[in-house]
């Protein structure tokens, strides 16, 4: 697997068939006599914006946490949990209960249903 | 042209005064440009003449729609088409001075 | 429903959404200005067009990738964050011109200046985009934009004279204002080679599902919907030719474009005009902020599609939502529609390089498209309008200065 080409920034899909963002970075486990290996997807705001620059990583983290969901650090999923990767990474998780969909639920709850025709308070966790 | 169509009542009274007093506001720009630079060789007063004298005739168009009088506003418009072959003169000897 | 009714379909709303303000001010003013010379660039800009919505559809047909998922596993985020920024801002500025459009068409209709019009025009934008679904926003819009055969009409009953008409089709070089000319082809060009208009279709045709065997139907909506689509923006250039430029009109207000219909059309020109515009420009506004908030969306890996309720993709809903009350201001404030409309079109041709050359290496990437990748015609075609699109780019933005 070349995992630039087929893991990085992929699609992530949850078992709920829900769309749980993309693959912002990745964690290996490097032993000093095994092969490296990933224990972890990245998904989420700092990592990916170090990507770009360490200073939008700063910036995303302090909004982090002022802001919204306050979150500590981006969610990491371990790999042990990805089921297939093709067109899309499936995952063998409920996305709302790894934190990947914090920031969708909380703008569905803070903003989205209380304007009327948003959807019905908790749609967003059906 | 706007004024042939009104004449023609293709078009409605309001938009016709607008787009009127809009003509009046662009020949007002036209004439401030003209004059903070204006081209060589050219009698620019009374290049300014026409231009005021046309602005005067658009501004009354716009008032004689309001009031549907369409022989006055028709009267307007001739002299209007003279002043613009007056303006084109202009247009031409700067054109042909370049 | 039957593949036939969809091809219809499919062509029918292509046409009806075809025209909005910038491919009608442009083809306006080309008419008004230099009569049948431009008509070139129309026919290249829809060509180019063309190819380019045929490869959108072939693209989500084939992959199941809209392009800017494609675009974003491929290049990887810091590219594709570059993309972003400069498409998302010049799609921005076109939404604002069209929002003008609304208002300005609502402004000559009723007397009320565009101004005015703005937070209502940006509510029911924003309403239909918040209850409709897909379809009755592909649709539904572009069937009322079917008012813009209009100027066909107007065009036909002014009595063209075809062999003229036919010459204008080839290149040409003006005697005098050059530089109108170059900034009026750019702007054509521009107006016609929206990337805008292939995010939607390639989004669309993902919301409407579509497989490999949609392959055929995909050539023949693009084909047929974007050249039909293309005659009305050249019949708009063919009645400003014929109505304004013998008056001497040049089209820099959008109260001057509404004459071109009622020299051909004395009874409802003037009112088919206004309505054909404000359909236009509803139908393109739904369109431009539907691309915005997909472009996010499919970027950042959200829950997207028109059709769910919008708590079920908030953030999805959160974008459009901003971005289309965002777009209300500058018109509040009173900043001229035709300015940003010219602009929009200037900048629109001078960034194509940027959203071409990724679909491009896409296009021909065997992990997308496998068998079904460019051929050399498509390829050729492509790197013609990526060639144009980028001595556009060196050239229009100094030509907006002059030209204007």
């Amino acid at each position: 697997m070349k995992l630039v080409r087929d893991v990085l920034d992929k699609q992530l899909i949850d078992r709920e068939e829900c769309e749980m963002g993309r693959v912002s970075g990745l964690i290996m486990h490097v032993g000093e006599k095994s092969q490296p290996r990933i224990t972890y997807i990245v998904i989420g705001g700092e990592t990916l914006w170090m990507r770009i620059h360490p200073s939008l990583a700063s910036f995303a983290k302090r909004l982090a946490r002022t802001w919204g969901p306050k979150r500590d650090g981006p969610v990491r999923i371990p790999w042990s949990r990805v089921e297939t990767v093709g067109r899309d990474i499936k995952l063998d998780v409920r996305g709302r209960e790894t934190g990947a969909l914090d920031w969708e639920i909380w703008i569905a709850r803070h903003i989205i249903e209380h304007i009327p025709g948003g959807g019905e308070k908790g749609e967003e966790e059906e | 042209m706007v004024g042939d169509a009104w004449l023609r009542h293709t078009t409605p009274d309001k938009y016709t005064r607008q787009t009127l007093e809009l003509s009046h506001d662009t020949l007002l720009q036209i004439a401030d440009d003209l004059l903070k630079s204006p081209p060589s060789g050219i009698d620019t007063a009374s290049l300014d003449s026409v231009l005021t004298r046309s602005r005067d005739r658009v501004a009354q168009m716009a008032r004689l729609v309001e009031a549907k009088d369409a022989p006055s506003f028709s009267s307007q418009l001739d002299s209007l088409r003279a002043d613009e072959k007056i303006v084109k003169q202009f247009s031409d000897s700067i054109e042909s001075r370049q | 429903m039957s593949k036939a009714l969809q091809i219809a379909l499919g062509i029918i709303t292509s046409i009806g959404g075809f025209l909005e303000i910038g491919s009608v001010v442009t083809a306006a003013q080309a008419g008004a200005a230099f009569g049948y010379q431009l008509l070139w660039a129309i026919l290249l800009g829809v060509l180019c067009l063309i190819f380019l919505v045929e490869m959108s559809g072939r693209l989500a047909a084939v992959s199941k990738h809209t392009i800017v998922d494609a675009m974003r596993e491929r290049f990887g985020f810091p590219f594709f964050s570059i993309v972003l920024l400069v498409m998302v801002l010049v799609a921005f500025l076109v939404l604002v011109a069209e929002l003008g459009g609304i208002g300005l068409s609502l402004q000559i209709l009723t007397g009320i200046g565009f101004p005015w019009w703005a937070i209502p025009v940006s509510f029911i934008v924003w309403a239909l985009m918040w209850r409709g679904t897909f379809s009755l926003i592909e649709n539904g819009a572009s069937l009322l934009g079917l008012f813009t055969i209009s100027f066909a009409v107007a065009a036909v009953k002014l009595h063209p004279d075809w062999g003229s008409t036919a010459h204008g089709l080839l290149p040409t070089f003006p005697g005098d204002q050059k530089a109108k000319y170059g900034f009026i082809a750019v702007s054509i060009l521009g107006a016609s080679i929206s990337p805008y208009l292939m995010y939607f279709y390639s989004s669309g045709a993902i919301e409407d599902e579509w497989d490999e065997s949609y392959i055929p139907i995909n050539r023949v909506i693009a084909s047929f919907g974007m050249s039909f689509g293309g005659f009305l923006s050249m019949a708009v250039l063919v009645a400003a030719a014929l109505a304004l430029r013998p008056k001497g009109i040049d089209v820099d207000k959008y109260e001057q474009a509404a004459l071109l219909m009622t020299t051909a059309l004395p009874r409802w020109g003037f009112y088919l005009f206004g309505v054909a515009m404000l359909f236009a420009c509803l139908g393109a506004a739904l369109e431009i902020s539907l691309a915005i908030a997909y472009f996010f969306a499919q970027g950042l890996g959200w829950n997207w599609s028109e059709n769910l309720t919008p708590s079920r993709d908030a953030r999805f809903s959160l974008v459009y939502t901003i971005i289309i009350f965002l777009a209300a201001i500058p018109l509040v404030l009173g900043v001229d529609p035709i300015k940003v409309t010219l602009m929009g079109m200037a900048l629109t041709a001078a960034t194509l390089p940027l959203a071409i050359v990724p679909f491009l290496f896409l296009m021909n990437d065997p992990i997308y498209l496998g068998e079904h990748r460019n051929g050399w015609i498509s390829n050729s075609v492509v790197t013609i309008v990526i060639l144009i699109s980028f001595v556009l780019a060196v050239i229009s933005i100094p030509l907006q200065i002059m030209g204007s």
